[in-house]
């Protein structure tokens, strides 16, 4: 059986992506920041953030219509949240 | 003494709009003519080279003659060495009168538009003609095939990556659509730093303000210097020196 994984966990991951990817400081990865206007990702970015969540967390996320409605980085917390809680 | 300083302003506009769609009307079909008549003569891709020059003489004077002496334009250019392209050249953007600025860059260039420049009147079909590039009408992977195809031709391309006009000192993130077209292509970028036209026109208006409008053209980077960038990186870094250069020519203002 998968062990579930803590919400601190979730967060970790998260920003370890967007430090990795698009090698965004640390001390900018706040939740309330938006993810286009504060940390500049475009919608080309939005692909690669994609692919990379995916293979983080190894989870499907490509065809999800809620991707659409992300906008900060709280939102993407919640987003692999509800997914890991899913497959739960 | 205000009512004299608006009066001053409203015949300034006059005289400029007037000489304006009197010149374009009497330059645009004479280019026309005679880029038509060359082609008779040269290869597609030479009549597109004079085609793009063509409209790069006719901004020429919209921006440099016609507004002067109220409106004058300090063009500098820091590469040493200019090469002879292609390039990308990346610039902010503050004002609608950015587009012919780029009149001022001395080589073949299409431009990278939002669709309203294709809407315009007869500026818009040259536009198309031109083969300026509409990226709200085409997938990335669309634009990214015409743009490296132009850049191969030797024709360079011109982009504003914010999408939009600022309308002020501020500068709005940038998208990195041109920015995978350089990776790819290994295209050099330069950046290019337009200061001073924030209110020529103020965003919303066509009334044109007294002013000057500095353009700095700054050394190219190399794509053996960012190579190794990611887009996201890249995009951020070009942004960084424009916005930084912005800033120096702000407070010399």
């Amino acid at each position: 059986m998968k062990q579930a994984i803590t919400e601190n966990e979730i967060i970790a991951m998260t920003n370890q992506v967007f430090e990795e990817s698009f090698e965004i400081e640390t001390e900018k990865l706040q939740p309330k920041m938006n993810i286009f206007e504060d940390l500049g990702l475009d919608s080309l970015d939005i692909v690669d953030l994609i692919v990379a969540l995916q293979q983080k967390f190894g989870v499907k996320i490509r065809n999800d219509e809620r991707v659409r409605y992300i906008r900060t980085l709280e939102d993407v917390y919640r987003f692999i949240l509800s997914l890991k809680n899913e497959e739960h | 003494m205000k009512n004299i300083k608006s009066l001053k302003l409203i015949s300034f506009n006059i005289s400029f709009y007037f000489v304006f769609f009197l010149y374009s009307a009497i330059a645009i079909p004479v280019l026309t003519l005679l880029v038509a008549y060359f082609s008779l003569f040269m290869s597609h891709r030479n009549t597109m080279k004079w085609f793009r020059r063509a409209i790069s003489w006719y901004g020429m004077l919209v921006i440099k003659v016609f507004p002067f002496p109220l409106i004058r334009i300090y063009y500098k250019d820091y590469e040493k060495n200019p090469g002879p392209g292609p390039y990308i050249f990346v610039c902010n953007h503050r004002s609608a009168t950015d587009p012919f600025l780029m009149a001022c860059l001395p080589y073949e260039c299409i431009q990278v538009v939002n669709i309203w420049p294709f809407r315009l009147p007869v500026l818009g079909i040259y536009a198309r003609w031109a083969g300026y590039l509409s990226i709200n009408e085409m997938p990335f992977k669309q634009f990214s095939k015409q743009a490296v195809k132009l850049l191969k031709q030797g024709a360079s391309i011109i982009v504003f990556p914010e999408g939009t006009r600022s309308g002020g000192k501020s500068m709005g993130q940038f998208h990195g659509s041109i920015f995978r077209v350089a990776l790819e292509a290994k295209c050099p970028i330069v950046p290019v730093c337009i200061s001073g036209n924030e209110n020529i026109p103020p965003r919303g208006s066509f009334l044109l303000r007294p002013g000057k409008i500095k353009i700095h053209k700054l050394p190219a980077i190399k794509w053996e210097e960012f190579k190794a960038l990611k887009p996201f990186k890249l995009k951020n870094m070009v942004r960084n020196i424009i916005s930084k250069e912005v800033a120096v020519m702000d407070r010399k203002e």
